[in-house]
């Protein structure tokens, strides 16, 4: 396995959640698209930790503190679309126009 | 009292009461009436007191500096600076006093007294101001003033474009007169009067006759501005619309005496240049030749009047440019005083009479008003120069003048205009005093048509129209000059003239199956040429004002098609480009997404191949 394999995998993963960021209506697709490209940023951040700078307090921190965040992010999306669900008995993005956004 | 504290009382009171009744007495008009009358009162004291301590030295106070340039402000008490003071004092409180009743039922009393006493602070100061820049900015202060005064009626259009007119036509003459300010200014640095017209080392030792020629024609059109004289005399007449005691006051001590004034006060050089004094004489003949002949077929009194001050300051000119100082001098105060009092009669015929029209005015019965018609008659006789009374002298002093200097055709000029003056003076007189047919006046006014405030100024001027004509004496002594006595033969002629004036009014409108109408009527042309005032008011309207309207309208186009139309249209666009671009703006959160991916590829793009 080489750098250049781990880079097109993120690059693959990254690509995958911006398609589906873009293209899906679904809440829970475009979380699982959001979840991937943030997976796929950790990754590149591994790969590079593991093959240009083996000092790990440069690459592992960031993917922690990724990892971190990407749990209360989801923690608070999952709330925000279990609400807007009670709410509206929908989570299609296009429907859920009342702020005007 | 000392000099200083006396002149500021002549010269300050007049603005102080000006100040107090128009910030503080907007909503009292009895009040500011009676402050305005009480500065008044003090400033005549103030200035017959000065009077009568006599000449002296001038005062001056540095006003400020810059370079070479001193700025002073003073006060120049020579013999024609404190006898006019006096006068323009004593006219000025007459006229408000008369006016306590003229405009007793003006709902605007306040704004009018108090634009009176800007008016006679303003020309006061004129009068005793020491310093060529002090006396333009109090020139300027009096034909604010007298705008404001000839527009106080301003909701009626003829009133406030008359009031326009004044402003525009005397601004024209004091562009010149600014013009030859600044010439002295550049060619001695100074702004002295007296040091200006020191024969030593003033004005006319620094400069070429040639320039000094300029300056002083430069000044003579500022002069021309005010006093009305031809080509810049129309707005006088026109001067009308304002009240009646305004009439009185703009027209014999205050404004058009301004101009003669200024001409009294530079006489010395105006008699060093070389071609000056014929150029002001032309035109100062033909204006009183002009103005006669237009107020001999005018029927309404104050038109007649008007045109009368037009000619009597051209006899003034005259007689200044003719070389006497004295004749000028005599013949302004004297014209100040029986101007103000046929100004001030004929205010009470219109107020009595509601008309301006004289032939109508004698029909209703003009003549019952007792004081006002003895007053109208001696002011009458006063202008047109019936021995003994103050104008003859005046007149006569011009005469002898341009005679003793050899100025004939200037002489005969001078005689025909003396002549007209008579006429058309009879003319009114007879008019008023002998009408065609007699009605009874209906009374319909609640007072008296002659109250006492109005009758006593009136019969104040007649007494001074009576007696100001043996003044001559004095009034030489207060000017250093020593006046002649003129034998009666020398008289003659003046005498001879005003009485051929007299008569032929007399045939024309006096005696008892007399025509009324003028002689001049036989001779169609001419009469049609008088009536429409020499069509110079026509001709200005049809070239002056259409040109300069034309150039309004084409400055207006450029101004719409031009600048603004680009600036709008510079707006508009960016008005048009934000409305499109607003489309950008749906709310679809992935299309933003979308385009955001797309830039950021282009710029990663563009960086990695860099």
């Amino acid at each position: 396995m080489t750098l250049h394999a781990y880079l097109l995998l993120g690059l693959a993963l990254f690509s995958l959640g911006l398609i589906g960021v873009l293209t899906r209506r679904n809440l829970i697709a475009l979380l699982i698209g959001v979840e991937l490209m943030m997976n796929a940023a950790s990754l590149n951040f591994m790969a590079f930790n593991r093959y240009v700078v083996t000092d790990p307090t440069v690459g592992q921190i960031f993917v922690l503190i990724i990892i971190g965040l990407a749990a209360a992010e989801v923690a608070i999306f999952l709330s925000i679309i279990l609400r807007l669900y009670r709410e509206y008995r929908d989570i299609d993005a296009e429907k859920l126009t009342e702020l005007r956004g | 009292m000392d000099t200083l504290s006396l002149l500021l009382l002549t010269t300050f009171t007049p603005l102080f009461a000006f100040l107090i009744a128009l910030i503080f007495l907007l909503q009292q008009p009895r009040a500011a009436q009676t402050v305005v009358l009480l500065g008044s009162v003090v400033s005549l004291f103030a200035s017959i007191v000065l009077f009568l301590q006599g000449p002296t030295e001038p005062l001056r106070f540095l006003w400020f500096s810059s370079g070479n340039i001193q700025l002073q402000f003073g006060f120049i008490l020579d013999g024609p600076s404190l006898m006019f003071g006096m006068v323009v004092a004593l006219i000025t409180g007459c006229i408000m006093v008369y006016s306590t009743g003229y405009m007793a039922h003006d709902p605007d009393k306040t704004r009018y007294f108090s634009m009176l006493s800007l008016f006679a602070w303003s020309m006061l100061s004129f009068v005793y101001a020491v310093d060529l820049l002090q006396a333009f900015i109090f020139w300027e202060l009096v034909g604010l003033a007298s705008f404001f005064l000839i527009g106080f009626w301003y909701e009626k259009p003829s009133a406030a474009n008359a009031a326009r007119k004044a402003f525009l036509m005397t601004r024209v003459g004091d562009v010149g007169l600014f013009i030859g300010v600044l010439l002295i200014l550049q060619a001695t640095g100074i702004f002295d009067i007296p040091a200006l017209l020191n024969p030593q080392t003033g004005l006319s030792t620094q400069v070429s006759p040639h320039t000094l020629t300029w300056i002083t024609l430069l000044i003579f059109v500022g002069i021309m501005g005010k006093s009305a004289q031809f080509p810049l005399h129309t707005w006088l007449p026109d001067a009308m619309e304002g009240p009646t005691p305004v009439s009185a006051l703009l027209h014999s001590a205050t404004m058009v005496a301004a101009g003669v004034f200024l001409m009294i006060r530079l006489h010395p050089l105006f008699m060093a240049a070389e071609t000056t004094p014929v150029v002001i004489l032309t035109i100062s003949t033909f204006t009183a030749i002009l103005a006669s002949t237009i107020a001999m077929v005018d029927t309404d009194i104050k038109k007649v009047l008007a045109y009368s001050s037009i000619s009597q300051l051209g006899f003034m000119l005259i007689g200044l440019a003719a070389g006497s100082l004295f004749a000028g001098v005599f013949h302004l105060i004297t014209h100040a005083i029986f101007k103000a009092l046929l100004f001030l009669c004929s205010g009470i015929y219109i107020h009595a009479y509601e008309t301006n029209d004289m032939a109508t005015i004698g029909r209703k019965g003009g003549r019952n008003l007792k004081a006002t018609t003895t007053g109208l008659v001696i002011g009458g006789a006063a202008l047109a120069g019936i021995p003994p009374l103050a104008g003859f002298f005046s007149k006569e002093e011009i005469f002898a003048q341009l005679g003793h200097n050899g100025f004939n055709i200037y002489m005969a000029g001078a005689f025909f205009a003396a002549f007209l003056t008579a006429y058309y003076t009879f003319r009114m007189i007879f008019l008023i005093v002998k009408p065609d047919r007699h009605e009874e006046s209906h009374d319909h006014h609640h007072g008296p048509l002659e109250p006492l405030n109005m009758k006593g100024p009136v019969m104040l001027l007649t007494i001074g129209a009576l007696i100001t004509g043996f003044f001559g004496g004095q009034i030489a002594h207060m000017l250093n000059i020593h006046a002649e006595h003129h034998a009666l033969l020398d008289m003659l002629p003046a005498i001879a003239v005003v009485a051929i004036g007299v008569f032929v009014a007399y045939l024309d409108y006096g005696r008892s199956q007399a025509q009324r109408t003028g002689f001049i009527s036989n001779i169609g042309a001419l009469n049609t040429l008088f009536v429409n005032r020499w069509y110079i008011d026509s001709f200005y309207n049809a070239v002056i004002v259409r040109l300069t309207l034309a150039i309004a309208a084409l400055m207006h186009w450029f101004e719409t098609h031009g600048l603004d139309g680009n600036f709008d249209r510079l707006g508009l666009n960016i008005l048009r480009t934000g409305t499109q671009s607003t489309r950008v703006q749906n709310g679809l959160m992935q299309l933003y997404l979308a385009w955001t991916i797309i830039i950021l590829g282009i710029v990663a793009l563009y960086i990695g191949m860099a």
